[in-house]
């Protein structure tokens, strides 16, 4: 019913002024000036046409490839299976595709951004087309798209949106968790420790008399302090602990796999660091002191705020007895 | 009953069309495979966009879903989606004749897809007296969120379609997958044309 055979069919193709040359001639000339890759193989795989812009990207003469075999031409080719995915093509009668997204390229060709992208080939998307002719002769056709912009644009794309994602999930002024991602840390943590069964321990850290000290030395001061405690706690923890910024100057560890005589060991450390830690603010000795409250997983029917109560329990009871201690929940 | 439904007569018309390349798919298709290929009753049925997305939310175990555009003649469009559950696509690579190790588990869902996509399409547009293209298949990234957000965003706008659901199964290579066509407003109309000339000619 549908005329298929030209890439320019005429509207109706009794009164088309064009003749059959004329046609040959349009279509050869517009498959030459494609910026896409036009390659077509016989049912055998041997190469018969092989458009301008493959020509100049492959370097290769064409009284050379043509009649040449495929994968002798292109030795770079994964011969077994594309020899298969150009069987469904001639068996089915159907297209046939291969992204970039699974497959980078399948021609080694160079591309048009070799100094601003950092990819060597060209990034392709190939179709495969079935193509019949008289006699029921049957023909492959191969598209290559040059998607190397999409390519590198994507890239871009995913590595802004993990940047985006990092940033989500971290404290702007003390670099490490903020609360959100902590407590949903803790929450998981929490339904991992009572599903296998495992240790899990909490320690809830608040500076001493930070109020004072921001009155004193004012706020900047105060962020100075903040980010240098971060800093020094972060460097005693273990890389499976997760550290977090629970409110103003409260901060809190979750402790994976370890317990309550472990999390107390830690939380003493942590204490005597933090007291121990040379501080300057404009040329004056500045003197930090944390109090610590420590709680360990001991009910696995508990909500995980559970947890966080009791650690902050402590806490408070660390600073009732004088501050820059360490004091932990009661344990079974 | 409106303008975008089928009538009786056009609901039998296309019923009989799919069934007819129904049967051709899987016969190449077996052939192809080398396996046994079967396809289950279609069912055909106008869906409003939003029960659409609600019933494919509903569905558990979803996996992946594959997208596919079709295109031909006379306005006759849409998307074909091919659903795919965890538990039966462990040997697609086998099915398709494959080595594991030679392509992704992400191109062998492309790949099965494209191959049940297309080929009943084919033969389905050999019925009407068409031609169909395709856009390149895609994997539609982690279903649970972005499948209704994909359905709302679909190149075209539309309240109603037409959505054919074909289940195919391989119990050899216990391989089992839905294909729903969905044919939107504007082709709904095409496609009710082709179905009256068609029954005219009988």
């Amino acid at each position: 019913m549908f005329d298929c055979n030209a890439i320019i069919t005429p509207a109706t193709s009794d009164k088309s002024t064009l003749t059959e040359s004329v046609l040959r001639q349009i279509n050869s000339q517009i498959a030459n000036q494609l910026n896409t890759g036009v390659l077509v193989v016989d049912a055998q795989f041997n190469i018969v046409i092989l458009n301008r812009f493959l020509q100049i990207h492959t370097d290769k003469v064409l009284d050379i490839i043509i009649g040449k075999s495929l994968f002798n031409a292109f030795p770079e080719l994964p011969e077994r299976w594309l020899s298969r995915k150009l069987n469904s093509v001639l068996q089915l009668n159907t297209p046939s595709f291969c992204s970039w997204q699974q497959r980078h390229h399948l021609f080694e060709l160079p591309h048009t951004r070799p100094i601003t992208t950092d990819s060597e080939f060209m990034a392709q998307n190939c179709t495969f087309l079935p193509i019949t002719t008289e006699n029921n002769k049957q023909h492959i056709c191969i598209l290559i798209e040059d998607v190397t912009d999409v390519c590198h644009y994507q890239g871009q794309l995913q590595k802004t949106l993990d940047e985006l994602a990092q940033l989500s999930r971290i404290d702007g002024l003390t670099q490490i968790y903020n609360r959100r991602h902590w407590q949903d840390s803790l929450q998981q943590e929490h339904a991992k420790a009572c599903r296998h069964e495992k240790n899990l321990s909490l320690i809830m850290l608040d500076l001493d008399n930070f109020k004072l000290l921001n009155d004193n030395h004012g706020h900047q001061c105060g962020d100075m302090v903040l980010i240098e405690v971060s800093a020094l706690v972060s460097s005693l923890l273990r890389v499976e602990d997760l550290f977090g910024r629970y409110g103003g100057e409260e901060f809190a560890i979750i402790l994976p796999e370890t317990n309550l005589l472990g999390a107390k060991e830690l939380a003493q450390r942590i204490c005597e660091s933090i007291a121990a830690m040379p501080l300057n603010y404009n040329d004056e000795q500045i003197k930090v002191t944390v109090s610590l409250g420590v709680a360990q997983l001991d009910d696995v029917e508990a909500h995980y705020e559970e947890l966080i109560t009791q650690a902050d329990n402590a806490l408070y009871q660390a600073k009732a007895l004088g501050r820059n201690q360490v004091f932990s929940a009661k344990t079974s | 009953m409106n303008e975008f439904h089928l009538t009786e007569d056009q609901q039998d018309c296309l019923q009989e069309l799919i069934n007819i390349a129904m049967g051709q798919a899987s016969d190449q298709l077996a052939r192809y495979l080398d396996t046994f290929v079967y396809l289950k009753v279609p069912s055909i049925e106008s869906v409003a966009a939003k029960e659409l997305i609600e019933a494919l939310n509903q569905q558990q175990n979803t996996m992946a879903v594959v997208s596919q555009g079709f295109f031909g003649y006379e306005g006759i469009r849409g998307e074909a989606l091919l659903v795919y559950q965890d538990e039966d696509s462990g040997r697609i690579a086998d099915l398709l004749g494959y080595e594991p190790d030679e392509l992704s588990q992400d191109e062998q869902l492309i790949d099965i897809s494209s191959i049940l996509t297309t080929t009943f399409l084919n033969v389905f547009a050999r019925q009407i007296d068409n031609q169909m293209s395709y856009n390149a298949p895609k994997l539609l990234p982690s279903v649970q969120n972005s499948l209704s957000e994909h359905l709302q965003q679909m190149t075209f706008n539309w309240d109603l379609a037409l959505k054919v659901n074909i289940n195919y199964q391989v119990t050899d290579y216990s391989f089992n997958c839905n294909m729903i066509l969905l044919i939107p407003e504007t082709a709904i109309i095409n496609i009710k044309k082709v179905l009256d000339r068609i029954l005219a000619e009988f």
